[in-house]
């Protein structure tokens, strides 16, 4: 049997928990306007304190995931950016290469050279034509900037190309002034790494200034005349009073080259003209970017012209739908005066 | 037997603890709707240990709060937190003694039952009633239950009290 404090004790709970449920009924049952007012009040005042939580929890949550996205397109800029300078490079060497070979009289194949891996990249190349493309071996390999070197081997999609940088390397040439001719052979420095090239057989009697360009000579049989071999920068060596040795900057760089030309044209042919020096090319490059800009606003006045017509046009049955809406509806008599004479002229 | 005044501000504190994580942290945790119900496992921790009257006063304001602000039907949140911490409170005394488990599955359960109550008092339609019972109510009520434990293991020694003065 329980006790008076125990029997006090379950009244007293049973009282709480009708009342509660009895204000529960109540808030139910009133009007949606007055419930609503209430939890307002109930929000500004009481349980502020919580909504303010609940705002510093949302606000923390929005501006993580701001700063995720944030970061994000951070990364992905970097990324990009990485990426820019070697693609405006690659961009640019292509260009160079198009306007080579635009330049070209003789025909030609496009390659690109699949560099490997290893110390003695440089020295051949593996370039992604072949016999099967008409690279046969013996033909040159060129760049925009000169000569590479000459197909050593074929095979039906690839070939081998055996570089300026290669021991076993040899090009008659002559300077551009025309006073002065030679073989051009890698530098015995070259093999430690310095990259240089050596004009050598130079009769004594003549000197070559540095900076004078050396240029194939065509004799030999397998490069053409007139292709960019270097640039003279200093004398090296001279022996016993009747040759002089020079020492040449390369025209190109085969270990930095990423897509060449193969001249698979008989080599009796000149191609100096396909190489004219800076002025004239930074001459042809103002032509064709003032080509470029004069087609660029020609395209533009003519996209303006096309658009205006389609305004004009556009703007046509507006006004006759206008008119036909004014006629439509009841306007002031002023503004209906017109009518009969325009249907009447119209008869 | 008279509960000691540290014991006292002991619940308050977890009490205090568990609003804080309801509005502070709870919306910034994964899916809000299978997110644990901080404030229900508050009222469930304080209503296992105090009488049933007491229990439905504190199902009462915290179904004010729940109305306040989530204000779908006023008065649906007061009635069923108020019968729910009722009866959480008056069926511990009656069925089951301090099992960590049993406390946390009876959590789980209360859950389900106020969120019932809720969608019912509130007029919710056949299928949204069906969708929360069957799918969002039964995940909430797990994750809560879930955390329930681990608040019961981690202050085992601050909940094995009676507040009932």
């Amino acid at each position: 049997m329980a006790s008076a404090s125990d029997r006090s004790y379950t009244r007293r709970d049973t009282v709480m928990f009708l009342s509660c449920l009895a204000l529960s009924v109540v808030a139910l049952v009133a009007p949606p306007r007055t419930g609503l007012s209430v939890a307002d009040s109930l929000r500004a005042t009481a349980f502020a304190p919580l909504v303010w939580l609940q705002v510093r929890a949302e606000e923390g949550r929005t501006s993580r995931v701001r700063f995720r996205e944030i970061t994000g397109q951070r990364d992905s800029s970097a990324y990009l950016a990485q990426g820019l300078p070697s693609l405006l490079a690659e961009n640019e060497r292509l260009r160079q290469l198009l306007s080579l070979s635009r330049r070209l009289s003789s025909s030609y194949v496009a390659a690109e050279v699949l560099h490997q891996s290893q110390a003695t990249d440089g020295r051949t190349l593996l370039l992604s034509a072949g016999s099967s493309q008409g690279v046969s071996p013996f033909d040159p390999v060129i760049a925009p900037e000169g000569l590479i070197g000459v197909v050593l081997s074929t095979a039906e999609r690839t070939s081998i190309a055996m570089t300026w940088a290669h021991p076993e390397f040899r090009v008659s040439a002559f300077t551009v002034t025309g006073n002065a001719a030679g073989v051009v052979a890698p530098s015995l420095t070259a093999m430690t790494g310095e990259g240089a090239l050596e004009f050598r057989g130079v009769p004594y009697r003549d000197s070559v200034p540095s900076g004078t360009l050396v240029l194939s000579s065509g004799l030999g049989g397998v490069y053409p005349k007139g292709i960019p071999v270097g640039t003279v920068t200093g004398l090296i060596r001279e022996q016993a009073g009747w040759e002089r040795v020079y020492r040449l900057l390369p025209a190109a760089n085969p270990g930095s080259v990423g897509h060449v030309l193969i001249l698979v044209a008989p080599p009796s042919s000149d191609v100096a003209a396909a190489f004219p020096s800076d002025s004239v090319l930074k001459a042809q490059r103002l032509d064709s970017l003032l080509k470029a800009r004069r087609a660029d606003s020609l395209a533009q006045a003519s996209r303006d012209a096309a658009s205006a017509r389609r305004d004009s046009a556009a703007a046509r049955p507006r006004r006759t739908r206008a008119k036909a809406d004014s006629a439509a509806t009841p306007a002031a008599p002023a503004t209906r005066a017109p009518e009969p004479v325009q249907r009447d002229s119209a008869r | 037997m008279m509960p000691s005044r540290a014991n006292r501000v002991q619940v308050v504190v977890v009490l205090l603890v568990m609003v804080v994580l309801q509005f502070y942290i709870r919306p910034r945790l994964w899916g809000p709707r299978v997110s644990p119900d901080f404030l229900f496992l508050g009222l469930m921790l304080f209503a296992l240990r105090s009488s049933p009257g007491v229990a439905a006063l504190a199902g009462f304001v915290i179904g004010l709060a729940s109305d306040a602000l989530t204000p779908a039907h006023f008065g649906a949140g007061m009635m069923a937190h108020t019968v729910v911490g009722y009866v959480s409170s008056w069926s511990r005394a009656v069925f089951f003694a301090d099992n960590i488990l049993v406390n946390a599955a009876f959590v789980g359960v209360g859950l389900w039952v106020r969120d019932l109550l809720m969608l019912l008092l509130s007029g919710a339609g056949d299928r949204p009633l069906f969708t929360e019972l069957t799918i969002y109510s039964p995940l909430e009520a797990l994750a809560t239950a879930a955390f329930a434990l681990l608040v019961l293991l981690a202050f085992r020694q601050w909940f094995s009290i009676r507040l009932d003065a």
